[in-house]
């Protein structure tokens, strides 16, 4: 039972083996359909290019037609078994969207395979007008039209304006909300001839318009125009992404399922499971322009007219109020309303005759958004050069376009009192006394006459000056050299003294180890008399020196006693030590059995040990 | 040897001499040159006063009473000019002093802004800290070299010493501030008319600053006929080299 079952098993496997050449041995083959050869504007339909047993064929990247927009989308892959043959294919997707009505050929298309060049067969597509309500119906409940998914509004409430004038725009788009929409670029207002503010955060809302409902995006903005004529303000152009839900026919069935076998992995959902559910298209939104017309600003403008072009207030005020000549004053001066502000510049005053004004500063606080209307702030620094009891009053024109005229803002003049500091105004041009003064002769002179400089200084002293630096003079660094050398000096007498004193305690230190060691060789009762008593003098000497720092050769019986101040027995008995050492250093006299009696050599010791 | 003391002495002897001489001639010039300018002939006054800045027989009198004379004749940027030089000769001088800030007032004239330095250190003048500098150095140095004899120290000792230290340096800091901010060796006053500062060494380059005459500049460097320089409100340009004159000669 077992064997038949064994054979049947391997005469399958060698079918199967024998087969698998046959399958791999497929040559390549490639075919391209449309879902649809009917179609209309703007209803997009899929091309499916289909290449089979060609392994690594290269797709075309770009198909032109003109009429159509088609675009590559993407791509699946499909193993078929049928029976003992298996197969392989790979299905190249593009959507084709009709851009206009008509019939169209997509040309045949060369696809790299399998080292071979295929094509595509051609194909048509009938396009036919897009009839909104037909298409409505057609698409069902979920198809939008691209047109009424989105939409773009330029909305300027003036049809006229003058040079420099802000005029107010809105920027309204707006996204059906059935779809999913988000800008992906914009909005910008196309055109020449005007200047835009720059555009704040825009505002969101829903509104409803011909039943349908949309989220409108609000940007606001302002346009001045910078010449005169009649400008189109616009299109406003933005682009945006927005995913369309997919049309459920594109699902149901494959072209190439011609049986109605498809299987359910073929569907483009295992591709790409969310592109399943929608697609998403980038479309560009467009508004219509809008006409303005531009007036020329009256001739004959004022002078301080700097371009200013509105409604505006002036306050001003000045600090401090009391100041002497030369002091500085800040004058404010607070333009205020609604116009174009980059064009306001600071006020000026009515006279300045007696003032010196500094370039001004100035600081803008918006009351808006977009910055037409606010408050423009300006810091004038004068400094007066002569008595004064008020600031003139500071001057401001714009243009007023409601009143169609220049119009000049006048301050208030700014009481302050300026006293007479220094007043070189009041003295006299010549007050040299050494030279003899005459009125200056009429000649060429500065413009104000109200100040004179001071008089001429006829002393002179010290010639020849010089404007280098005083580290630069040869003066300078000769006078180091006092410093200097007096701190060399002081280092040499310190290092000297220092040495010296090293050397005396030297010396002390040997005079204290030869009494030390004097000391011990008295104690000892082997010397003869006259080394004895050379020895015991020497140390009187020794003991004498360190007492009195003297040279120990230098010292004498009376040095010794007045050195230690010694009297009656003591002083008799030094003397006596001296006199005896002399006696047996120079006679060479023998005392006794040439050693020194016990006696003798304890009184010695004794008195030497006194000696302190 | 005894030829170079010879030489050595010989010209001493003639400096000697020389000296007073020259200086003779100077006070002889300028007493005429103030004769002109009190007789009302500005020109000829300026002529002689001239003559003795070129033969460096300079003095605070000689630049304040040419910046009159100069300031007699419109010439404002001159005046401001040689005003500046006596206040460089001379700090403290008042007369020129008022006159700088007169004529300066009149040209509208642009002045560099201080640095913090100048500003909060302008107390002494570039000389007196290089004084105090060297002054705080040697009494530093003196109390290094005691401390190194004597072997001890306390804490009042260290204190002081590190006290000299900081004024050394401050006062060396200062000098350096002083002579390389805006009242330094390379100030210079415009003493042309219409003078705009460009950003290249071209007469057709972009403007960057109308500088009034007696304005303050800072030169930083010159290319041919071309200065560039630090200009007042902390911008930078090129200027024609013959439109500014440097205070100091």
């Amino acid at each position: 039972m077992e064997i038949p079952m064994f054979r049947r098993v391997l005469f399958v496997a060698l079918i199967a083996i024998a087969g698998m050449p046959c399958a791999r041995a497929d040559s390549p083959a490639v075919t391209a359909v449309l879902t649809s050869s009917e179609a209309e504007v703007d209803q997009p339909v899929q091309l499916q290019i289909k290449v089979t047993g060609g392994s690594g064929a290269t797709p075309p990247s770009d198909i032109a037609v003109d009429g159509l927009d088609i675009r590559y989308s993407g791509s699946s892959q499909e193993f078929r078994l049928n029976g003992l043959n298996a197969s392989s294919s790979v299905v190249y997707n593009y959507t084709v969207l009709p851009l206009k009505a008509g019939t169209f050929t997509i040309p045949p298309q060369v696809v790299h395979a399998a080292g071979g060049l295929l094509r595509t067969p051609a194909l048509t597509l009938n396009v036919a007008p897009n009839d909104g309500a037909a298409a409505g119906s057609r698409r069902g409940a979920n198809a939008l039209d691209e047109r009424k998914m989105v939409f773009a509004e330029l909305v300027i409430p003036r049809t006229s304006a003058y040079v420099g004038e802000i005029v107010p725009a809105e920027i309204r788009l707006g996204f059906n909300t059935r779809v999913r929409a988000r800008l992906a670029d914009g909005p910008n207002l196309i055109g020449q001839g005007f200047t835009t503010q720059r555009m704040p955060q825009p505002q969101q809302s829903i509104e409803t318009i011909d039943g349908r409902a949309y989220q409108v995006v609000t940007f606001k903005t302002a346009i001045a125009a910078a010449r005169s004529g009649k400008f189109e303000i616009g299109p406003v152009e933005a682009k945006a992404i927005v995913q369309v839900p997919r049309r459920s026919g594109s699902r149901t069935r494959s072209p190439f399922d011609i049986f109605g076998m498809d299987d359910p992995f073929s569907d483009p959902f295992f591709n790409d499971p969310f592109a399943g559910l929608a697609e998403q298209r980038e479309i560009k939104i467009q508004s219509q322009p809008v006409t303005l017309e531009v007036k020329p600003l009256p001739p004959n403008a004022p002078p301080g007219f700097s371009g200013a072009v509105g409604i505006f207030n002036l306050t001003t005020d000045v600090k401090p109020k009391t100041a002497q000549i030369g002091d500085p004053l800040t004058a404010t001066a607070s333009i205020s309303g609604r116009g174009n502000f980059d064009r306001v510049t600071a006020p000026i005053m009515e006279s300045d005759r007696g003032w010196h004004t500094y370039p001004p500063s100035s600081t803008f606080k918006p009351d808006d958004d977009i910055g037409i209307s606010g408050t423009k702030s300006f810091e004038l620094v004068l400094t007066p050069n002569e008595r004064k009891d008020a600031v003139p009053p500071l001057i401001f024109t714009y243009f007023d376009p409601l009143k169609e005229k220049y119009v000049t803002l006048k301050g208030d003049k700014l009481p302050v009192v300026v006293e007479g500091g220094a007043a070189p105004a009041v003295t006299p041009a010549f007050a040299s006394s050494s030279v003899p003064t005459t009125p200056v002769a009429a000649g060429p002179t500065p413009e104000s006459q109200a100040q004179d400089i001071l008089y001429q200084v006829t002393d002179h002293e010290n010639w020849g000056q010089t404007f280098a630096p005083i580290f630069m003079c040869p003066v300078f660094w000769t006078a180091q050299a006092v410093p200097l050398l007096g701190l060399i000096g002081f280092f040499g007498w310190k290092s000297r003294q220092r040495r010296l004193e090293n050397r005396e305690a030297q010396k002390r230190a040997t005079w204290e180890h030869e009494t030390s060691e004097l000391q011990k060789k008295l104690r000892r009762a082997d010397e003869s008399p006259d080394r004895y008593f050379a020895e015991a003098l020497r140390l009187v000497q020794l003991k004498t020196a360190l007492a009195r720092k003297v040279e120990p050769n230098t010292v004498d019986a009376e040095s010794a006693v007045a050195a230690f101040q010694l009297s009656g027995e003591k002083r008799d008995r030094v003397r006596e030590l001296f006199r005896r050492s002399d006696e047996l250093r120079y006679s060479g006299g023998q005392d006794g059995d040439g050693m020194v009696a016990e006696e003798t050599r304890h009184e010695v010791l004794e008195l030497i040990d006194s000696l302190s | 040897m005894r030829a170079k003391v010879s030489a050595f002495m010989a010209a001493g002897l003639l400096c000697l001499t020389i000296a007073p001489r020259t200086h003779a001639e100077a006070d002889s010039v300028f007493a005429k040159a103030n004769a002109e300018y009190a007789a009302g002939h500005f020109r000829e006054a300026i002529t002689d006063y001239e003559s003795l800045v070129k033969a460096h027989q300079w003095s605070t009198s000689l630049f304040y009473d040419l910046g009159n004379a100069y300031f007699r004749v419109g010439d404002l940027g001159r005046a401001i000019l040689n005003y500046e030089r006596a206040l460089a000769l001379d700090p403290s001088q008042p007369e020129a002093q008022a006159n700088l800030r007169l004529v300066r007032d009149q040209a509208r004239a642009l002045e560099l802004a201080k640095s913090w330095p100048e500003e909060h250190l302008a107390f002494l003048t570039s000389n007196q800290y290089a004084w105090a500098a060297a002054a705080a150095f040697w009494c530093a140095a003196c109390m290094i070299c005691a401390f190194y004899f004597a072997r001890r120290g306390s804490v009042v000792w260290i204190f002081t010493l590190l006290l000299l230290s900081a004024i050394c340096v401050g006062s060396a800091f200062a000098v350096y501030a002083f002579e390389n901010g805006s009242t330094g060796r390379d100030l210079a006053i415009v003493t042309g008319k219409k003078i705009q500062a460009r950003l290249a060494t071209a007469d057709n380059a972009g403007a960057v600053l109308v500088l009034p005459p007696g304005s303050e500049v800072k030169i930083l460097s010159t290319r041919g006929n071309w200065t560039y320089a630090a200009l007042p409100n902390e911008l930078r340009g090129w200027i024609p080299a013959e439109s500014a004159e440097r205070v100091r000669l």
